[in-house]
């Protein structure tokens, strides 16, 4: 006896028994396949697909990650208010869509799929940062990630938005190493740097305070900190002044007084507060109650310098203490060109007040990524990337401006404020006076002078 | 770099002086909780809070003095409610339960604050008659050249001597104080002599809060107004009082100045003085388990 049957018994009278069923129908399967198997990635318009790439439906989303709690919650939340603006003018049109040259924004969303948006908190910490970006990449899909405060923070999400494909537009972001050492093809920066800070400040405060100065320096201990203090010093040395000494502050220093006795047990006459956000807030208050503004060493009075300045710090300060203070910005409210007037008088419009320098950076972010797609015709990242190289815009409230190829750093002009007298200010929001206009060509430097590298168009 | 001149040691002498004012106020709070209830209370530093930003809302509307009488006064009340409604029930718990509910509670008094108040700094704005510096070389001859010192901070340590002895002279020299050590020491015997020691400890704890409230008018100006600090000062106040002992309040006040001396003799260099007050934490604690003058006993 046998189990086996014979062919003859398993096959129907079409001819086809079950067996020759299956195998054609795994041979057509496969052969029906085999076009996307052999061009695996490979999409309508020839690209291959990198991170969100390709957008699939009629929208396209963007991710702004800003600090919504923490010690820059202020800044992110005027951040975030310039993003949802420039969302509207995307889909609506208005705003620096009528000033910004060239430019194929047409108001009508991007590559015909309107904008939307998702948002997370960075928390002003590098790990709950790149989660939340994390999260918006593969959850919600967003092509592009825009935001940060800080630095440090800024940093982290480059490097991880260049490994996973995903263009990431810098919001507040000061520090030499992001545009310098930590610079990733994938990341791109239109707010200025410590080095072009120093640049324009060094030859200003000289005029000012005169050649034959000492300086001390207090300064914050991250990568922006370093940068900076590196920055001004190169630069003020340059001028002929020297410098006395420099003490690292822990970031969450609340009380600088410790360091402060430091300084005047020195021969300093200069205190340059290398301090950002609540730090310089806390540093100079405290400096200001030691008697520092009021005080001579050397014969002349000492001076206190914040080579970063922004008006939600002057305002946390108080205009009695930075009357007369000095420091740079990247942008500020007050400028009468064209694109500066019809992006505050949208914002305020909006929101009832004027916006800060860092509503100002997120927002050109915002629209020069949108237009870039516009330009490359497609969502596809190293096109995009390869349109924003040395992209030359104007109308964005900085002039004539290069989002330069080989640093994805923005050269522009940029500004050496002031602090205003309590009595000089006009409004709530009047804390600072542009006292020169620095022109891009000042602000301009080799980028040879950074090491780093960009890394490939294609993440690995 | 390390500065030995006379003038170097004397600045940061004083600096040393005012920080440890700071530690020794917000944690002769702590302290005074722990000792009396036995409750780690997390949450203080965030009282800490509460009275800053009531100091300075206060002190914009209404001046200084009056910040001054009703600060500690809202805080006091508002110790009270939070010793009935919320710590009262975890007076029989293990302390890691006191510790994250009186944290949940920190946090949520933080953000709060900043819902309300913003995340930026708010300035404080330093009354005119402390307003200025002390010119210590007329003061202390031994001193070379110009040394000033600001006058604020000066007064600090000022209401934090006031404040101790304040604290001492009502725990020793009052009946209410001899009733509250009692009740540290056996809470059930007086409790059988029919002495209602929970509303006794009540207003400990209301009084723990009130010296946050003081500490909040007269440390504003100088930790300044911003939702972050309260943390920030929490740490070090309580390595405070565990280096001081537990309960203690005189080792709370000998920790505290320790703590800001150190600080300040290593402020030229951040990883030592980032470092300084866990090092001196670890020392103490493996050397002296219950801490500098902490109850035999007692956490060790």
């Amino acid at each position: 006896m046998t189990d086996v049957k014979s062919d003859k018994s398993n096959k129907s009278a079409s001819g086809w028994s079950r067996r020759d069923v299956l195998k054609a129908s795994s041979v057509g399967a496969v052969g029906a396949a085999t076009p996307m198997f052999f061009t695996k990635n490979a999409w309508a318009d020839g690209h291959d697909a990198i991170g969100n790439y390709p957008v699939k439906g009629s929208e396209v989303v963007f991710g702004f990650n800003v600090p919504q709690t923490g010690a820059y919650a202020d800044e992110g939340a005027d951040e975030l208010r310039a993003y949802k603006l420039a969302v509207k003018h995307l889909n609506n049109g208005g705003g620096m869509l009528e000033t910004l040259k060239p430019s194929k924004l047409t108001g009508n969303g991007v590559l015909g799929k309107k904008v939307t948006y998702v948002t997370g908190d960075t928390q002003t910490n590098a790990d709950a940062s790149r989660t939340s970006a994390r999260r918006m990449i593969e959850r919600d899909k967003v092509i592009m990630v825009t935001g940060g405060s800080s630095s440090g923070i800024a940093i982290a999400q480059q490097y991880l938005c260049h490994e996973l494909g995903i263009i990431f537009m810098c919001g507040l972001t000061h520090s030499n190493d992001t545009t310098g050492k930590d610079k990733r093809r994938y990341g791109f920066r239109h707010f200025f740097n410590a080095h072009m800070t120093g640049k324009a400040l060094a030859p200003v405060l000289s005029s000012e305070y005169g050649k034959d100065r000492r300086a001390f320096h207090l300064t914050a201990d991250y990568s922006w900190g370093h940068t900076q203090q590196e920055s001004m010093q190169q630069f003020t040395e340059a001028e002929g002044w020297a410098t006395e000494g420099n003490i690292m502050t822990p970031l969450k220093t609340t009380d600088f007084s410790q360091y402060l006795a430091q300084v005047l047990n020195s021969d300093a006459d200069v205190l340059v507060l290398n301090h950002y956000g609540a730090n310089m807030v806390n540093s100079l208050t405290n400096a200001v109650n030691f008697g520092m503004r009021d005080m001579q060493k050397n014969g002349k009075n000492l001076e206190i310098v914040v080579p970063l300045y922004s008006r939600l710090m002057a305002k946390g300060a108080g205009s009695t203490n930075i009357d007369g203070v000095l420091g740079t910005s990247g942008w500020n409210w007050a400028l009468q060109d064209e694109g500066s007037k019809v992006f505050v008088k949208a914002f305020t419009d909006e929101y009832g007040f004027p916006p800060s320098q860092a509503a100002h950076t997120c927002y050109v972010q915002t629209l020069l990524y949108a237009n870039a797609c516009e330009m490359a015709g497609t969502f596809y990242p190293p096109a995009v990337i390869k349109a924003l190289e040395d992209f030359e815009f104007d109308g964005a409230g900085n002039g004539s401006t290069l989002y330069r190829g080989v640093d994805h750093q923005c050269i522009k002009s940029m500004l050496v404020m002031k602090g205003k007298s309590p009595s000089a200010r006009t409004s709530d929001f009047d804390y600072l006076e542009v006292l020169q206009e620095v022109d891009r060509a000042t602000a301009d430097y080799d980028p040879s002078i950074f090491p780093g590298e960009l890394g490939p168009y294609k993440p690995a | 770099m390390f500065d030995l001149s006379i003038n170097a040691f004397f600045m940061q002498l004083l600096t040393g002086l005012q920080m440890g004012s700071i530690y020794v106020l917000i944690a002769l709070g702590l302290t005074l909780i722990f000792g009396t209830l036995g409750v780690v209370n997390f949450a203080h530093g965030a009282l800490y809070l509460v009275a800053i930003y009531l100091a300075v809302s206060i002190n914009d509307a209404m001046g200084f003095g009056m910040a001054l009488v009703l600060v500690p006064t809202i805080l006091f009340i508002l110790g009270l409610a939070m010793e009935r409604g919320l710590i009262q029930f975890f007076y029989n718990r293990p302390h890691t339960d006191q510790i994250l509910v009186t944290f949940g509670l920190a946090i949520v008094i933080q953000e709060l604050l900043k819902w309300v108040f913003g995340a930026n700094n708010i300035p404080f704005a330093i009354p005119s008659w402390g307003n200025g510096i002390i010119l210590m070389h007329e003061w202390f001859p031994f001193l070379e050249g110009f040394v000033v010192y600001p006058k604020w901070r000066m007064i600090l340590v000022v209401v934090s001597i006031v404040t101790v002895s304040a604290v001492f002279a009502l725990l020793h020299w009052t009946t209410f104080g001899l009733v509250i050590r009692a009740g540290m020491r056996d809470s059930e015997m007086l409790q059988f002599l029919g002495v209602n020691i929970n509303r006794r400890f009540m207003i400990v704890f209301g009084l723990g809060s009130l010296i946050a409230g003081i500490a909040g008018v007269f440390g504003g100006p100088v930790t300044q107004v911003s939702p972050e600090v309260g943390m920030h000062l929490l740490v070090p106040s309580f390595l405070v009082v565990v280096i001081g002992g537990m309960g203690s309040l005189s080792g709370a006040v000998l920790a505290g100045i320790l703590i800001g001396m150190a600080q300040s003799f290593t402020a030229y260099d951040i990883n030592l003085s980032t470092i300084i007050i866990y090092l001196i934490t670890v020392i103490v604690l493996l050397v002296r388990p219950r801490g500098l003058l902490g109850a035999k006993g007692v956490f060790e």
